[in-house]
Order: structure tokens, then C-alpha cells, then sequence
């Protein structure tokens, strides 16, 4: 598999895939499919695996059980270098001695490619991250956007089957991991290739990712499109880590199909009795109203204009609430507020497994 | 807008990021006082060298053809009389030194490289039986005069019967900070303390005396710098480098000469450097291991100071002198590699 089908996406196939470090269970028994050509985000907090089975992938790590393919191919145990596989790191990974060039074209002379052929694919592959006037720069003459362009050159001029990306925007400022994130995009689907990228960055995970997968303590939470994670989250974990701001939470319990916690009381239809059980809303799905008249009373703690919208953050029994309100509202010296929630979005969860529950009334 | 006229005191400095008149006054001065202090010696060392006896012996003497007539004569004697015994001990000096720094850097260098990249964990007591087998081997052979091929046999076959048996009981093991250690002890410990061992040993194999003895004995002694010096730049190269070239289809070799070998040229610079320099003037273990064939410069340099016409003040200042200009000449075509090293570190975003 080393030079046929050079640049053809290839699928990957994640079969019950372990990693222990010592006694430290890592990555449990993860299985995924990936198509070929699909842009899946590996997303979850800091420490949850999701960089440890980047690395299982690439082949830097060993596989402590299960099995991997790449396209047809058994790669289980098979060196990362006949993977055909590249890879941009968090930290570039770039050579420091080496000029952009250099940079550029090591994988090629690592494969002993005539220089003149190293040369054009070089100027190729610069000219396409927009590089071609810092060929003779070192790493350590460039920005952290250019640095980012060199390694992205330096992926695509073996033109892989497979692209992995380990949070490759996190060294960069919030305006350039924008734009580098609309590059990004563009750049997969304009050359096909399968990518698996690295975030905890949910936003990044929810705008590049034709599927995201949920990680968490190395145990995959869920899987599925962005628009799926978000509106119809599997467990309360899932819930709350998409979504800026999270999804509020409120604790109580369900009684003759109806939430209930102190002085709150809300009907839902068709839902199981149980003591303990947590709703959840999404800001966007519940407005400030007069005191009294929405579902539940609370205290007002601050209002954010961040320009577009103003986040109303209120107090409910010691937890916080927000609310996504218009960029006109205004909260005044209001010092309750009613909160008016939305019953087509409403989310039901077990307190104790952090499961889904359904209902007819929740989604 | 203008900068409002500079009327600064001789205490603040004229503009930011610049010193005041004061500072550099008290800079300077302390900076040219101490290096006076330094180069005393060598001035010293260079007029000593063209002094006549009278002039030591009457001094002290500090400016020639001023204080003392400049005479060649002490270079006379070291060129032209003795020269046989000059060549020859400065040729020995270069070619143990440099054999030995070579031979040093490149083992010392691939054990840190091994250490930095690879976790060994070696068990205690498999540790404990081989030496303690080694120790037998050795004292069966040359004590009690059993033939060494049944001695070693036997010893092998006990190592792996241990190491299986008894081995497995105990967990005890080693990691790769108690083997750092261990390599710097041997450095730790004085020299004085091996001397006659390591003596008798070469006296046992017939090689006193011999330019290999000399080498091997400074490779040894200098393993424990070199491990120690290019562990710490080894570490210090990013392991996402070596991973990335990996990915990019380059192999061990290709990596250790791509990456490693270019990125630790600073250092690799350095510790030659300090590596010379100590071969260099290495003295007690050469005069041990070195009667006549095989002397070194500093043996030189100490015979001038026994002879049966009392301390050669005049002809050990020249000999000095020519043992130093080596070292300096080194030392100022390898500083473009050691100033380099300090601003080529890796990238960081």
C-alpha cells in the first residue's frame, strides 16, 4: 500500500480499539467508521483520550487491543510510516534548521524524490497555502499563522490518504483561528481526503465536522452530525459541553408527569415518575419575562451584551441560568425575573446515569 | 511629537534600554580589573618564556627590553636540543586527546540519546547477579586458575538460571534517573581511588606505556560527561520532531541525522570542547599509565619542575605556551557552533 493510490481518500475503521499506559485504562474500546473523504472531529475535554487515539492512529502509540484499518488494509501493527498518513501537531512540528522549503519537501526527500520533482511540488504545495514568497525563511521568522501554513504544506505534498490534525488552531489567536478554520474546510473538501481532527473547542468541532464524536474519560459518548449533537444530545455530559453558552441545567424531580423542584412546577406529558432527574434548556430556547408569569421566578445576577445579543444570567437555588435575549432587551434594575421556557426544547435527563430520558413532551 | 531635551543625571540613563554614564563607568572598570586579573598569568607565562636565568633569578621582571633583555634561549632548548622529547609528547597529547574525545562522543552521545528517548526499567537484583557473576568469573579465573572458558560457561548459565528463578520475585527495578546517576557517580569519584587497579590491569595485558591504554582510560573517565552533558540537549529537542519525521516517512537513522544530529550540534560543540580540554590536561592517570613512548604534555610540563638543574622556569613557560594555543584555537572555531546553539532552539507557537 505504500505508493498505489496515492492521494485517494481511504476510509478508516476503528474496531474496539484499547490503550492502556501501565495500569491507566485510556481509550476504551473505542470503535468508529470513518468515509472516505469525511471530515470527523474527535471533541471532548482535556485528558479524555481523544489525542491518545489520534496518536493510536497515526501509529506513534501502540495499540493495546482491537483492531485498525485503513482502507482494506490491516494496519494494526504496521509502522507509521507505510500508513500513508500525515499529521499536523499542535506545536507545527516544524524542523528548525530547515527553511520552509525544506520543511515543505522533507517527506518527499524522506522518500528519495528527485530534487527537481521535490522543487516544483514544493512551490505547489506553498503557492496553495499562499507561502510562496517565505521559501527561504526559517520557522523562527514567521507567525504563528505562517508556522501553521508551513505544516499544512507540509501534510498535503505527500498528498496522503488520511489527514490527522491535533488541535492545530489552538496556538493561534481568536481572530486568525477563524479565518485558518474556513481554510481548513475549504482545503479538505477541495482535496477530498479523509480528515481526523483533534479539538475541545466545541465551536471548531460544530463548523468543520461532518460528524463529531463525543469523547469523555475514553469512552465514546456519541456520534453524529453536528446539527444531531447539538439538538438531541445523548446523555447530560454531551448536553453540556456543546453549546456556548452550555445548556442550563436545573436539578428536581418528576411527579404525576410533571418537573417539579422548589417553587417551580413544570407540566411534561408523558414523563416517567423519578426522584431525580435534571432538565436542561439551551439559552437560545427560553426568554426573560415578568416575574411570575414565566415557568419559574429567579434572581438576576448580571446582563452581557456581547453585541449581537445580550446574556441574562440569573440565580435559580444556587445554580445559574442563562438566557440568549435580543441585543434591544434591556434588564433595567429588574431584581426578579420570570423565565419563559420553550416546551418544544426541553431535555430530560437521569441525575444519577446521566442518561436521555424521553418523554412525549421533550425531545 | 519631540523627545523633551535629554538633561539626565550621570546616575539615570540617557534613553530606555540604556545604561547610565554611572553604570558603564563601574561596568567597564570592574569588567577591565578582572580581566587583567585573568591574563596576568599568561602575560606572565609569555615573558617568562623569553627570560634569561639571570632575569628569573633576579626579577621580578616585568617588561622586556625595558626591566630584561628578551632571549630566545629557553625556545632554543625545547626546538632545538630537546626536541625529540617536545614532538613527541605534543604529538601524544593530540592523538590520545582527540582519539579519546572522539571515541567518548560517540558512544556518550548515543547512551544519552537512549536515555532520553527509551524508558528502561532493568531489574535490581538481575542487576545484582550479574556483577556478583562477573566478580566470581573474574576471581575463579585469575585466582584459582580455572580455564576462562569454563568459568564464563558457567557464569552465563547461572546468570539466566537466576535471572529466571529468583529474578521474577523481585520487582525492584531501575529507571532511567537512577541509571543517569549511576553514570555520573563514576565521575563523582576520584580518580585516585582507581589509579592502581586500573594500573595493574594494563600491566596485566602488557599495554602500559601505549597510546590505547591512555585512550581508553580518558573515554571512560570522560563517558559520564558527555552522557550527562548531551542527555540534558537531547532532552530538550521536542519528541513532536522526531514523531513528525516518523509520519513523513524518514527512519531512524534518517531522523538521527535530519533532526537530532543538526540540532544538537550546539551541544555536541560544547561538550567536545570541555571533553579536549580535559584529556588535555589530564595528569595523574598518564603518569601512571606512561614511563616514556606514551608521555603527555602535562608530564612534560612536571619533569621541568625534577630535574637535576632545579625548576626550569624558563623552558616550562614555552612549553605552557605551546600546550595552550591548541586549546584556544579550538575553543574559537567551535564558539560560532556553542553561540549558535543558544538562538537555534526549537519552534514554538
Amino acid at each position: 500500500m505504500k505508493n498505489k493510490d496515492k492521494g485517494t481518500a481511504k476510509s478508516i475503521s476503528i474496531r474496539s480499539m484499547n490503550k492502556f499506559f501501565q495500569a491507566v485504562h485510556v481509550l476504551k474500546d473505542l470503535s468508529l467508521e470513518v468515509q472516505a473523504g469525511e471530515f470527523l472531529v474527535l471533541l471532548g475535554p482535556s485528558g479524555c483520550g481523544k489525542s491518545t487515539a489520534l496518536r493510536l492512529i497515526a501509529g506513534l502509540e501502540s495499540i493495546s487491543s482491537g483492531e485498525l484499518f485503513i482502507g482494506e488494509t490491516n494496519v494494526t501493527n504496521v509502522l507509521p510510516k507505510y500508513r500513508d498518513i500525515a499529521m499536523v501537531f499542535q506545536s507545527y512540528a516544524l524542523y528548525p534548521h530547515k527553511t520552509v522549503a525544506e520543511n515543505i519537501g522533507f517527506p518527499l526527500k524522506m522518500a528519495k524524490t528527485p530534487k527537481a520533482d521535490i522543487d516544483t511540488a514544493v512551490l505547489a504545495a506553498a503557492q496553495q497555502v499562499e507561502l510562496g514568497d517565505y521559501l527561504e525563511r526559517f520557522p523562527g521568522q514567521l507567525s504563528g499563522g505562517q508556522r501553521q501554513r508551513v505544516a499544512l504544506a507540509r501534510a498535503i505534498i505527500r498528498r496522503p490518504s488520511v489527514f490527522l490534525m491535533d488541535e492545530p488552531l489552538s496556538n493561534l489567536d481568536a481572530k486568525l483561528r477563524g479565518n485558518m478554520r474556513a481554510e481548513l474546510k475549504y482545503m479538505q473538501s477541495k482535496l477530498g481526503v479523509t480528515m481526523i481532527y483533534v479539538t475541545h473547542d466545541q465551536i471548531e468541532a460544530m463548523t468543520l465536522a461532518h460528524r463529531v464524536a463525543v469523547l469523555k474519560d475514553g469512552t465514546l459518548q456519541q456520534l453524529g452530525t453536528p446539527k444531531e449533537v447539538y439538538s438531541n444530545p445523548a446523555n447530560l455530559f454531551v448536553a453540556g459541553f456543546m453549546g456556548s453558552p452550555p445548556m442550563n441545567f436545573i436539578s428536581g424531580a418528576i411527579d404525576n408527569e410533571s418537573f417539579t423542584t422548589k417553587g417551580v412546577k413544570l407540566p411534561l406529558p408523558g414523563a416517567p415518575k423519578s426522584n431525580q432527574v435534571t432538565l436542561g434548556f439551551r439559552p437560545e430556547d427560553c426568554r426573560i419575562v415578568k416575574a411570575g408569569s414565566g415557568a419559574m421566578d429567579a434572581e438576576v445576577y448580571t446582563a452581557e451584551l456581547t453585541g449581537d445579543q445580550v446574556l441574562v444570567t440569573l440565580q435559580l437555588h444556587g445554580s445559574q441560568i442563562v438566557s440568549r435575549m435580543p441585543k434591544e432587551f434591556e434588564i433595567g434594575d429588574t431584581q426578579i425575573a420570570g423565565i419563559e421556557v420553550d416546551a418544544r426544547h426541553l431535555y430530560l435527563f437521569d441525575s444519577e446515569s446521566g442518561l436521555r430520558i424521553t418523554a412525549d413532551s421533550t425531545r | 511629537m519631540t523627545k523633551p531635551a535629554a538633561r539626565r543625571s550621570l546616575f539615570e540613563p540617557p534613553d530606555i534600554g540604556q545604561m547610565a554614564t554611572a553604570t558603564k563607568i563601574v561596568l567597564y572598570t570592574v569588567l577591565l580589573a578582572w580581566s587583567a586579573f585573568v591574563l596576568f598569568p599568561i602575560y606572565w607565562l609569555i615573558i617568562t618564556s623569553f627570560k634569561t636565568i639571570a632575569a628569573v633569578n633576579q626579577g621580578p621582571y616585568f617588561l622586556p627590553w625595558i626591566d630584561f633583555e628578551p632571549s630566545l634561549h629557553a625556545w632554543k632548548e625545547l626546538f632545538v636540543n630537546d626536541y625529540r622529547d617536545t614532538f613527541r609528547a605534543y604529538f601524544n597529547s593530540i592523538v590520545i586527546s582527540l582519539s579519546a574525545t572522539a571515541l567518548a562522543i560517540l558512544v556518550g552521545s548515543m547512551a544519552a540519546y537512549a536515555l532520553s528517548r527509551v524508558k528502561f526499567a532493568p531489574n535490581l537484583i538481575t542487576i545484582l547477579y550479574f556483577v556478583g557473576l562477573l566478580a566470581l568469573t573474574g576471581v575463579a579465573v585469575g585466582i584459582y586458575d580455572v580455564d576462562w572458558r569454563v568459568a564464563a560457561a558457567t557464569a552465563i548459565a547461572l546468570f539466566f538460571f537466576l535471572a529466571r528463578a529468583i529474578g521474577r520475585l523481585y520487582q525492584l527495578r531501575l529507571q532511567n534517573g537512577d541509571i543517569l546517576f549511576w553514570i555520573i557517580s563514576q565521575r563523582i569519584l576520584a580518580p585516585i581511588v582507581v589509579v592502581v587497579p586500573i594500573y595493574m590491569m594494563f600491566q596485566s595485558v602488557r599495554l602500559l606505556d601505549t597510546h590505547l591504554a591512555i585512550i581508553l582510560t580518558y573515554t571512560v573517565i570522560n563517558l559520564p560527561v558527555v552522557v550527562w552533558l548531551m542527555y540534558d540537549f537531547f532532552n530538550s529537542i521536542p519528541r513532536d520532531l522526531e514523531e513528525s519525521a516518523q509520519l513523513d516517512g524518514a527512519t531512524m537513522i534518517g531522523i538521527f541525522r535530519e533532526i537530532i544530529l543538526p540540532l544538537s550540534r550546539a551541544g555536541l560543540a560544547a561538550t567536545t570542547l570541555l571533553v579536549v580540554i580535559l584529556c588535555w590536561n589530564e595528569y595523574l592517570l598518564a603518569l601512571f599509565l606512561s614511563t616514556n613512548k606514551a608521555q603527555t604534555m602535562p608530564i612534560l610540563v612536571a619533569a621541568m619542575n625534577a630535574g637535576e638543574r632545579g625548576i626550569l622556569w624558563w623552558t616550562m613557560s614555552a612549553v605552557i605556551m605551546i600546550m595552550i594555543i591548541p586549546v584556544v584555537i579550538m575553543a574559537i572555531l567551535l564558539q560560532k557552533y556553542i553561540a549558535k546553539g543558544i538562538l537555534v532552539g526549537a519552534v514554538k507557537g
